[in-house]
């Protein structure tokens, strides 16, 4: 009979250092098939390059982003294309001011209206959902038909009604922003709460007596942490378009702040005009920004959906 | 399944009331009116103003006559800008415009989506399947603002084949756009969620029982897998609808087509409150009733859900 001997070595090879193998946890698991994810991790170099630029990139402009550079107004389209010599890397917009430092303080705007957001919907959405599921009963039912009731307004109108109330600034955009972004999170937190909260540990947890609140904060938070990261990067883009979309009309940032909406608005404006780059430069940081998020949120999904393993 | 019915309208009514409240009550904390905008008025004429539009009265009554005309008469109130026009003038003259390209852009995005997502998910993992996951992927970083100027840089400055604004009272031609713009990325979000969903279903069991059964291929995916796998895209219908009348803000903002967004935007940088107000609630109310027909199908599409 023949024998391989090679594989019988492995064999013996393999079973004489089985001490050594250790258990993966989800966590490493997860982090192992998220660095083979190759969208994914292409996603995550581009979006660390685009948020290194948008700090440190202003550096090496000689124009800062309200500063009018008179000559290149005077004829925005031939004198204010993208050139190394004039120091506008992207050209000017129709102002004469230097679009690569606008578009920097836009993308600034943007990312943190994106960050901020999902912050704030991490935050109260994750307590108030858990705490709905582990409560439940009447308690859960007011909680959620709440919910549904400020899921059904439409948000986008009474978001433009709120600054105009208030005045434009960038804050009060993050409060809005803030106050309809934690509602999906809360839904889907709420539902796994459910599922967790009748399991042993949390009985257990129960029966020697911990208060409800910290059985949520200790042992019903971290068990659905995965995902609430999921979500959070998910929301991110949700969270940028928002803030774009209302800039874009001219209700959000003020000048001479801006951001990605509003420079694609400007871009917009002037697109018969033949200055193409003040529409394709934010455009494409835009486009990019948003398609890494999708890629992350979607590796994370992949890497963490215990469904897979 | 009446009784459901009953039930969620009986949910629905105190929504739209408390969204009526609630813009009423937002428009009333507002620090300035809408005549404290421009030039300073002498103050028995605003006085004068103001007791003719209602406004000396008190908060409550205020609020309480507004409801009762909306109540009754579906009267919405003048508009405070435009002297001779009503809100309802409005709401008759801009929502038509935003009705029609509305409900192509749904049947656009609701058709091409779906008939993509099953083809990508019929033919999984073939060039095909790659090809309309990835269209999807882009199309979905692609909203509205970000599509309107893109088109209208292709088809009207270079191709010039179509125009870039005005409505002329709905002609073909300057309906394409809007469209388009509005629709594409609803269209990949429902194209990715059916893809995925019909994946799901196609795995299952009962379409492994049905293709042992002998049944031809084109009677399973007709008659066992779409109802199933439409599930998860009835909800997302609902949302992009949402999507598509919050869009027409932009959509009339960009393409000048008079619809309600353009009102709405007007009205909002005049701080014109009843138009506002208007608006809000004729949006708010929309929003609400679909959201309900999206529950009543849900619930008559799976058996298995009784509420």
């Amino acid at each position: 009979m023949y024998i391989d001997n090679k594989k019988v070595q492995d064999l013996a090879d393999r079973l004489s250092s089985s001490a050594e193998i250790q258990g993966r946890s989800l966590w490493q698991d997860a982090r192992h098939r998220f660095l083979k994810n190759k969208a994914a991790m292409i996603s995550l170099i581009t979006l660390t390059i685009i948020v290194i630029f948008s700090i440190t990139g202003s550096a090496i402009s000689p124009w800062n982003f309200e500063e009018i550079d008179w000559d290149a107004m005077s004829d925005v389209p031939t004198l204010g294309v993208p050139s190394i010599q004039s120091g506008h890397y992207f050209g000017t917009d129709a102002l004469g001011r230097d679009l690569y430092s606008r578009v920097i303080q836009g993308t600034q705007i943007s990312l943190m209206v994106g960050l901020i957001g999902s912050f704030i919907a991490v935050i109260v959405g994750t307590l108030y959902g858990a705490t709905a599921g582990y409560l439940g009963g009447r308690i859960d039912g007011v909680m959620m038909r709440t919910v549904d009731i400020l899921m059904a307004i439409p948000f986008m109108f009474v978001l433009i009604l709120l600054m105009v109330m208030f005045g434009r600034s960038i804050y009060m955009i993050f409060i809005g922003i803030g106050l309809l972004s934690w509602l999906d999170m809360s839904r889907i937190i709420r539902g796994q709460t459910l599922s967790l909260k009748n399991k042993e540990f949390i009985e257990a947890a129960v029966a020697t007596g911990v208060k409800p609140l910290t059985i949520i904060t200790r042992h019903i938070v971290p068990n659905v942490l995965g995902i609430v990261v999921v979500y959070a990067t998910l929301l991110i883009p949700g969270m940028i378009m928002t803030e774009s979309f209302i800039s874009f009309l001219g209700l959000g940032v003020q000048e001479p702040q801006t951001s990605w909406g509003a420079l694609i608005n400007e871009g917009a404006k002037t697109i018969q005009h033949g200055t193409l780059w003040q529409l394709l430069f934010p455009l494409s940081f835009f486009i990019v920004t948003l398609l890494s998020f999708f890629f992350i949120g979607d590796g994370l999904r992949d890497a963490l959906d215990p469904k897979d393993r | 399944m009446l009784n459901f019915i009953i039930r969620r309208l009986l949910i629905a009514i105190p929504t739209i009331l408390i969204i009526i409240l609630l813009s009423f009550l937002l428009m009333h904390s507002a620090p300035g009116g809408p005549f404290s905008a421009e030039r300073s008025l002498p103050a028995e004429v605003l006085a004068n103003i103001e007791h003719k539009y209602g406004m000396d009265k008190p908060v409550i009554e205020q609020m309480a006559r507004y409801l009762w005309g909306i109540l009754t008469e579906f009267d919405f109130g003048p508009s405070f800008k435009y002297k001779n026009q009503s809100v309802n003038d409005l709401i008759a003259s801009g929502f038509p415009v935003t009705l029609t390209y509305g409900i192509w852009s749904f049947i656009f995005a609701s058709l091409i989506g779906v008939t993509l997502g099953v083809i990508a998910a019929l033919k999984h993992n073939t060039w095909l399947d790659y090809l309309a996951t990835g269209g999807a992927i882009i199309g979905s970083v692609l909203p509205n603002f970000v599509m309107a100027p893109l088109l209208v840089l292709l088809f009207s400055v270079y191709l010039n084949w179509l125009p870039g604004g005005g409505w002329e009272g709905g002609k073909i031609q300057f309906v394409i756009l809007p469209v388009i713009a509005l629709a594409t990325s609803y269209l990949a979000g429902i194209a990715r969620i059916t893809r995925s969903s019909m994946l799901e279903v196609l795995n299952s069991n009962f379409i492994r029982t049905a293709k042992a059964k002998g049944l031809p291929n084109h009677y399973i995916i007709l008659h066992h897998a779409l109802k199933p796998a439409m599930l998860p895209v009835l909800t997302s219908l609902g949302l992009s609808f949402v999507g598509m009348i919050t869009g027409s803000v932009i959509i009339d903002q960009y393409f000048s087509t008079g619809g309600i967004g353009q009102h709405f935007v007007n009205a909002a940088l005049n701080r014109d409150y009843s138009v506002i107000m208007g608006v809000t609630i004729l949006v708010g109310s929309l929003t609400i009733l679909f959201n309900l027909l999206v529950e009543v199908l849900y619930a008559w599409i799976d058996p298995r859900i009784r509420y």
